[in-house]
């Protein structure tokens, strides 16, 4: 284990024993601030049943496709408006329009459409994660030397082999930064969409522990999305690294 | 190999005409190295860029000698590289491209990159390398499917005088080796008539070529030439025809 994530740890439990603390010395009442030891044991409790993992599972499964689907979709609109500026010009206005207004206003109308399932929370998530990524993707593009294109010409490259070979590896640093800093969003996205309806999922799981006055179950809840949150950047900036390490050196270079 | 006759480019910039290369005529025998010599904006890439097919003609006709699918050899000034492929798998991009079996463009790769004088780079990366080694890639690359013509746009303009001469001797190495016909546009003068058979002087806007030099100079071309009094005035005619 490294020195940082030893530092992190440390940090962690440091913070649980003051909680642990807090609780004795102000004696706050278990229904408000229950000890961390009560909410390792709902933890317990919730995990044994399966249930944790289910609601785990669906929360994962909501952020995990949305986010695929809103990359994939960010990624090829940012290069077909590279490509068709005509297009990007009449899309724009429109997708700014959708940008601006506030996800959460969207979520009610997608539960009508779609229902209580998944399909409303996927489809949330891939509206956040979209614009960040085709903004990234576009200006990534837009970056690119012109002799590229004279390349691909002279090679006389189709066009699918000019986007697999030349365009994509050119947008992807962009995008994935884009859709690092969607990651966080893109949870919140999920969990506002079970907030509003859903039979499972960690923010079901919220809604759950409010009603039944339960603040084990939700400091539960809250903990695990925490987790999940940090993983999935974590897992993020790990893709970059492996897919796109000669563009992180290349930016340490310039910056060096 | 090549028959230029008439060859101009105009284009149209918010409804008026600009001319971008007044009607020329150009003859390139096969195996020729030949300069185009000009100030910025005569027109000297716009003749480069319609030769290689990256523009089109709007007047004249252009004749290339060599099998329909044929492609020119191109060496921008920038090197152009893929920044997240080795040097290697750069210069075998164009054959992977085209289909052309790993183990075939990886031999042809390796010997390009020896020819350029960069065996022992293959694995390295193009940030890992000098704006010279990068260049040297970017003409293996240009040279990786053999076109019988390599088209070369102020290729070494962008790098130092010292890594412009030793490229300029190689260039020569290669073009001796590999027997190309090389169309060579520099705007230097030095550069123009050490390397040429043939140098194009062209002029200032609206470009038009100006006059045609054949060189009077020997080959093989090496210190003994920038000794040559010939040399030295070929220099000299070519700078007043510039001035």
């Amino acid at each position: 284990m490294g020195r940082a994530a030893l530092r992190g740890l440390t940090t962690v439990l440091c913070a649980l024993a003051a909680w642990q603390i807090i609780v004795v010395v102000f004696q706050a009442p278990a229904y408000l601030l229950p000890s961390p030891l009560v909410v390792a044991q709902k933890f317990s409790l919730l995990a044994g049943t399966g249930d944790l993992g289910r609601h785990v599972l669906s929360t994962l499964a909501e952020v995990l496709a949305g986010s695929l689907a809103g990359a994939v979709a960010g990624l090829l609109c940012g290069w077909l408006f590279t490509r068709l500026p005509v297009l990007g010009r009449l899309l724009s206005p429109l997708i700014l329009l959708l940008q601006t207004a506030p996800k959460i206003a969207i979520a009610p109308i997608l539960l009508l459409w779609l229902g209580l399932g998944l399909a409303p929370k996927v489809v949330l998530v891939a509206i956040v994660a979209f614009f960040p990524v085709m903004a990234g993707a576009a200006a990534g593009l837009a970056g690119v030397d012109k002799s590229y294109r004279d390349l691909a010409r002279l090679l006389r490259l189709s066009a699918w082999t000019r986007f697999r070979r030349i365009d994509l590896p050119f947008a992807a640093p962009p995008a994935f930064a884009g859709l690092r800093i969607a990651s966080t969003q893109a949870m919140t996205a999920a969990v506002v969409g079970e907030l509003m309806g859903a039979t499972y999922g960690l923010g079901y799981l919220l809604n759950l522990g409010q009603e039944n006055n339960d603040a084990g179950v939700v400091i539960a809840a809250i903990l695990m999305l925490c987790v999940m949150g940090w993983l999935l950047h974590e897992g993020v900036r790990l893709a970059e690294r492996r897919f796109l390490g000669w563009h992180e050196s290349q930016m340490a270079q310039a910056q060096a | 190999m090549i028959h230029a006759r008439g060859v101009a480019k105009h284009f149209l910039t918010r409804g008026a005409r600009v001319e971008a290369l007044r009607p020329v005529d150009l003859d390139v025998a096969r195996g020729a190295f030949v300069s185009i010599i000009g100030p910025s904006g005569c027109g000297k890439s716009t003749l480069l860029r319609i030769i290689a097919g990256l523009e089109t003609a709007s007047e004249g006709t252009l004749t290339i000698e060599s099998a329909a699918d044929q492609r020119a050899g191109f060496v921008f000034q920038d090197a152009v590289l893929l920044p997240w492929l080795s040097a290697e798998e750069n210069v075998r991009f164009p054959l992977d491209a085209a289909g052309v079996p790993r183990d075939e463009g990886d031999a042809t790769a390796r010997r390009l990159l020896a020819l350029v004088g960069l065996q022992g780079f293959e694995k390295a990366l193009p940030r890992a390398l000098s704006g010279g080694m990068r260049q040297r890639v970017s003409i293996a690359r240009a040279l990786s499917y053999d076109p019988p013509l390599l088209l070369m746009d102020e290729p070494f303009g962008a790098l130092d005088l010292l890594t412009r001469d030793r490229l300029n001797d190689e260039l020569l190495t290669i073009w001796t080796a590999t027997k190309k016909t090389i169309i060579f546009v520099t705007h230097s003068v030095e550069e123009a008539a050490y390397l040429s058979d043939r140098v194009v002087v062209m002029s200032p806007r609206p470009g038009s070529i100006k006059k045609i030099y054949d060189s009077p100079l020997a080959r093989p071309r090496g210190e003994r030439t920038k000794l040559d009094p010939a040399f030295h005035q070929l220099m000299a005619d070519l700078r007043r025809d510039l001035a």
